[in-house]
């Protein structure tokens, strides 16, 4: 039998947080360390069942801080290593979140969000840590964040999020929502054989000298997108890392020249890849007045609006963020061109919606849907801000 | 202030490297330098400093290993934090890791866990292991996590100018406490042995030989060992303090090393002493009089690792009874149907399986009736208290807003949720309710469709009441006729524990009858 031990190949009732656990299981995740967290618990309670099932590891450690450094540690060990949170831990994982990127250390951190601030609605809906994903842990960087809209699309993003970073060698956010990863639906376990499954590039005892290995080379060629090979501890290539800005070794280099190359290196890989890392649903864009820019649980909750905009004769075109970071600045500024409005519809006072006006710049009008977290939004609300950008007047 | 150094004059080296330059640094002329990075050499730290000797008996202990025990020093993985201590890291040729401030344990914790092979060592001062980073340290104490922590103590915070911190002695001076610190500092080999640690030590930096002695026994240690080794910080915590007072602060070879001479007098070592008694003692001023060094505590019991693997089998058996009930699953080739989109509220009490039967009837939809369903449940404060509810939407097509906006089929199973959503009902919408337990009020909505059926004891006559539910699925199922019967059953089939199945199918169809009765 070509089945990997321990995938559920077949067709499933699941629960969103399960697909996630499932997902990562097949992209060879083998080692989880968390700490509980209402909605992202079953996550980890799936993967303490699961690990140990397939030669996996699950710890359970004592905070969010210990587990993202955990998995950064288990990572550099050479083993595909996933930690899942929401809200209050995901701001403990900044710290070292940055310790990843700087690392250049796969890893996948899932973020189920729920209510902010603070501890704020622990099982509610939200999506008020967009900026924080992007933004939240210090210095300058870029990321790779995916927003999943249903049970499926958490497995399939959670597979998808493994080979980013696993590609790129850098940390990947999951940014779904208690919405999501509460539910349950139907969900598609494909045979193994069907899902492609990237491993990062990896230099091993004998293919080089340790003495010539360089764990941050540069491109050889002078490629901004090049991602440097990595090793793994024990392989007796001695390696040192550091959190401090380094070079090529990996050695501290405390001087402006040296963090330009080393921010420019973490920063480039991810934009000059740009178009393998963006993905993005679209729907009859071409000739539209009025297009739907969303993400996750808001964007499909839009369809329904969309649909009845449509039966009123308004040109609705519909543009699904399934990658939210790297931002596709790019593509909405052109867009922007053509259209009458955008309008953003998210579970959060206005996120996203500073970047798609940023995209926009000026050029057309940008309407944003938005509530503080709690619940998903209310379909007639983005049904009034399509009319609204369609300029109908709304009805008294 | 910071301590990293500064090289601003020289060209960035990175421009200028040469590849394969390591090599040159191991010249032989130094017996240990193939363990150290040459080529980061010198080092930060300053004279007088106790971190040269901790550092050159942690080599040593590396290279007795290597020599006598066959230890394969490339398997070697070395763990350091922030902080003068932490830049051990980047001065030892191993794998080595620099992180970040605090979190060299937690680091380590997963090095160790994803590979079991390395033998993994934390050194860090005592600000990143008992400050910043005690928490870690405590839990990967308690795991009995098989690394070693050495932890160097110099009773301050050293590389950011000599502040107090959790092992500055009570009394004792620090830029940040130059009233005397009114805080009282950890024990730390009492710490980690309270916390779980099985191998516990305390030496001075002078005591180098017993130290290499003593970390050759920590790292072949199966289980959580720890290491303190208190050091002498030439720089500031002796400027403050009675035990480097009045010495020339322009030589700090000399400070360090009469404070070194100052450890030495009051040192008094007593091996097998109990941790709790084995204190850093200090008079009014703040000056240190006792330090009580040696081994401590050593303990075997199973080590983290150990104990994991313990449970491989369990979990193996779980994993067979999953893929067993996957493999066993029939095909039912259901012609699929047009359903429009339907809302199911099932409202009960706590434990009545209400949570299982909107399952039960998402999954008959989902994988046996080729339809869209999408299943949530009502977390929050009402799910306490022994109120209960789940929702169900089912569709031929994608299902968009996955919440219930008026819904036309409801199960209700207890009084209380009949308050509850009663009045959510679409209007024709068809109300099941186990009559038993469900009284309507006079006043009870007339324009929807009630039907009833004693559901609990039709479960308990059959001998089960948990099966209650089960009834009320077989009843719904005949009156709404969405889901097909056979679905259902093969649903149930798969979610009522293996022991159950015949009683849950038994009563299923016992609702089922009545439904088509009713209905």
């Amino acid at each position: 039998m070509t089945e990997q031990k321990g995938s559920l190949t077949g067709e499933h009732f699941m629960l969103g947080d399960h697909a996630c656990a499932e997902g990562a299981i097949l992209a060879g995740c083998r080692f989880f360390a968390g700490y509980p967290i209402t909605p992202a618990t079953e996550i980890a309670e799936r993967m303490s069942v699961r690990l140990p099932q397939v030669e996996g590891k699950y710890v359970q450690m004592e905070d969010e801080l210990a587990s993202m450094n955990a998995v950064l540690g288990a990572s550099w060990a050479g083993v595909k290593s996933m930690t899942a949170t929401s809200g209050p831990g995901f701001s403990l994982m900044m710290e070292n979140l940055g310790l990843g990127i700087m690392l250049e250390t796969p890893c996948v951190l899932v973020n189920v969000q729920r209510g902010g601030p603070s501890t704020g609605l622990p099982t509610l809906v939200g999506q008020q840590d967009m900026m924080q994903a992007r933004w939240g842990s210090h210095g300058d960087y870029e990321i790779i964040a995916l927003s999943p809209g249903s049970p499926q699309e958490l497995f399939d993003l959670t597979i998808r999020a493994f080979n980013l970073s696993e590609k790129y060698r850098t940390p990947v956010l999951v940014m779904t929502d208690a919405e999501v990863g509460h539910m349950t639906e139907k969900v598609v376990i494909p045979p193994v054989e069907e899902i492609e499954i990237l491993h990062r590039p990896l230099v091993s005892r004998g293919d080089l000298e340790p003495d010539h290995f360089r764990i941050y080379r540069a491109s050889p060629k002078g490629d901004p997108g090049y991602v440097s090979p990595m090793v793994k501890a024990g392989d007796g290539f001695r390696i040192h890392v550091t959190g401090l800005t380094h070079d090529e070794r990996g050695y501290p280099a405390m001087n402006p020249e040296a963090n330009e190359l080393n921010v420019s290196r973490i920063m480039q890989k991810i934009t000059a890849n740009q178009k393998d890392i963006i993905q993005l649903e679209k729907e009859k864009l071409r000739g539209a007045d009025v297009v739907v820019v969303s993400y996750g649980i808001s964007a499909r909750t839009s369809l329904w609006p969309i649909d009845q905009a449509r039966k009123e004769g308004i040109k609705v075109g519909y543009l699904r963020l399934i990658t939210v970071w790297p931002f596709p600045e790019e593509f909405i500024s052109k867009l922007a061109e053509k259209v009458q409005a955008f309008v953003v519809p998210e579970i959060n006072m206005g996120q996203m919606v500073r970047e798609v006006q940023r995209s926009a710049a000026g050029k057309t009008k940008v309407i944003g849907v938005h509530k503080p977290g709690g619940d998903i939004l209310d379909p007639r609300d983005v049904l009034e801000a399509i009319r609204q950008g369609a300029g109908i007047r709304q009805e008294a | 202030m910071t301590a990293e150094r500064i090289d601003s004059k020289t060209k960035p080296r990175i421009m200028t490297y040469e590849a394969s330059s390591e090599g040159d640094w191991i010249t032989g002329l130094h017996p240990m330098d193939d363990l150290l990075r040459g080529e980061r050499l010198p080092h930060i730290w300053c004279q007088g400093c106790g971190l040269g000797t901790a550092l050159t008996s942690f080599i040593s202990s590396l290279k007795w290993l290597e020599k006598r025990k066959g230890w394969d020093l490339d398997k070697v993985a070395v763990v350091s934090g922030i902080g003068c201590t932490g830049r051990i890291a980047g001065y030892v040729r191993l794998d080595s890791f620099h992180t970040i401030h605090g979190r060299a344990i937690p680091f380590a914790t997963g090095l160790k866990i994803a590979n079991p092979e390395l033998k993994v060592i934390v050194i860090s001062g005592d600000g990143d292991i008992a400050g910043i980073g005690g928490n870690h340290f405590i839990h990967a104490a308690r795991r009995n996590l098989g690394i070693t922590v050495v932890c160097v103590n110099n009773f301050n915070y050293g590389m950011t100018g000599g502040q107090v911190g959790p092992t500055t002695p009570h009394e004792a001076r620090a830029v940040t406490a130059q009233y005397g610190n009114y805080e009282y500092p950890f024990n730390l080999p009492y710490l980690a042995a309270a916390s779980g640690a099985s191998y516990v030590a305390r030496w001075t930096t002078l005591h180098a030989r017993q130290l290499d002695w003593t970390l050759r026994k920590a790292l072949t240690h199966p289980g959580f060992s720890f290491v303190e080794i208190i050091a002498p910080c030439s720089t500031a915590y002796s400027r403050w303090n009675p035990e480097g007072k009045g010495l020339d602060p322009e030589n700090l070879r000399r400070r360090g090393l009469e404070v070194m001479k100052h450890y030495q007098r009051v040192g008094k070592t007593d091996h097998g002493l109990h941790p709790k008694d084995a204190h850093i003692k200090v008079n009014e001023r703040g000056e240190i009089i006792e330090i009580i060094e040696g081994e401590f505590l050593l303990e075997t019991r199973p080590d983290f690792e150990e104990a994991m693997n313990q449970r491989v089998e369990i979990a193996e058996k779980y994993w067979q009874r999953e893929k067993a009930a996957l493999d066993k699953r029939v095909s039912l080739s259901i012609k699929k149907k047009k359903v429009p989109r339907t809302e199911i509220q099932l409202g009960g009490f706590g434990g009545q399986g209400i949570m299982s039967a909107g399952k039960i009837i998402g999954m008959a939809a989902a994988v046996f009736n080729n339809l869209e369903a999408c299943f949530t449940q009502s977390y929050g404060p009402e799910a306490r208290g022994g109120a209960a509810g789940s929702q169900v939407i089912i569709s031929s097509s994608p299902i968009h807003h996955p919440h219930l906006t008026e819904p036309t089929s409801m199960i209700i199973m207890s009084q209380g949720a009949y308050d509850k959503y009663v009045d959510t009902l679409a209007i024709d919408g068809v109300l099941l309710i186990d009559n038993e337990l469900v009284i309507l009020p006079e006043d009870h909505r007339t324009d929807i469709k009630t039907l009833g059926i004693p559901a609990t004891k039709i479960a308990e006559e059959a001998g089960n009441n948990r099966a209650a539910n089960t009834v009320m699925l077989g009843f719904w199922t005949a009156v709404e006729g969405i889901v097909d019967q056979k679905a259902m059953e093969e649903s149930i089939a798969e979610s009522v524990p293996p022991k159950t199945v015949d009683l849950n199918l038994d009563v299923f169809r016992t609702g089922y009858q009545e439904g088509l009765a009713q209905g």
